[in-house]
């Protein structure tokens, strides 16, 4: 897969197809998730120090710059769930032979749900 | 009489293990990840809960139990993904085991720390 290529493995476009390119996706939007998961225990250590620090947060917290950011956070996680649903139904041997038409599926309802999410979060 | 080995820790660090625990780990988050995504960041006026209502919303014994299951599940998942990307790039035994070990002591600290967060929040105020 990556092997001893090492990262640099995961963006040589030589001989990958769509499947390979969902598979690097999905891994860089987790580690993507993954640091995020430590800046978010941060962010809510805010909370210990009273509701002054944490209201004063929650006011940045709506401003269209962070918001941005939030809907960065939607978009990996949706290219991660959807690898990660894609793989966990394959590698379970089912719809094998409907890989096409299973990236797409993801895909349609990843961006529709996106979307939705996006939209809600600016309003 | 066949004597069966017996089974170990490391059996259950086998990748069919693995898989299987990290397929259901993800599935489980789908759920816990978008009710933790519409209650924390969709219903509130502001975007976010407030300070108080953080609070009280942490003192509902599912919720608790709900964002101490997530946290738990989260840092499982994320983990357990970093050593298979890891175990993809094919270090040596030696390697991995520490990488393992390391992830295993992270992966203990951040549920300790993010718990004892959620105890500390809720009982505030």
């Amino acid at each position: 897969m990556t092997g001893r290529r090492g990262v640099r493995g995961w963006l040589d476009p030589r001989g990958r197809h769509s499947g390979m390119w969902t598979l690097v996706a999905g891994r860089v939007a987790g580690i993507g998730l993954t640091c995020y998961l430590y800046a978010h225990l941060a962010v809510l250590s805010l909370l210990t120090r009273g509701p002054g620090t944490w209201d004063r947060f929650v006011a940045i917290a709506g401003h269209p710059a962070f918001l941005a950011l939030d809907a960065v956070l939607v978009a990996g996680l949706l290219v991660h769930a959807a690898h990660g649903v894609r793989v966990a139904l394959q590698g379970s041997g089912l719809l094998i032979g409907a890989r096409r038409s299973l990236m797409v599926a993801l895909a349609v309802v990843g961006v529709a749900v996106g979307l939705v999410a996006i939209v809600l979060l600016f309003n | 009489m066949q004597i069966q080995p017996r089974e170990t820790a490391r059996d259950h660090m086998s990748p069919a293990w693995l898989w299987t625990v990290q397929a259901g780990s993800g599935a489980l988050l789908l759920g816990l990840l978008t009710a933790h995504m519409i209650a924390q960041h969709y219903v509130a006026d502001e975007g976010l809960r407030s300070y108080a209502e953080v609070i009280a919303w942490l003192r509902n014994p599912v919720v608790f139990t709900t964002e101490l299951a997530f946290l738990v599940t989260v840092t499982w998942h994320a983990l357990a993904g970093l050593r298979g990307i890891v175990a993809d790039f094919g270090p040596s035994d030696r390697v991995e085991r520490l990488v393992t070990r390391g992830l295993v002591v992270l992966g203990a600290a951040t549920v300790g720390y993010g718990a004892w967060l959620l105890v500390t929040i809720a009982g505030n105020g």
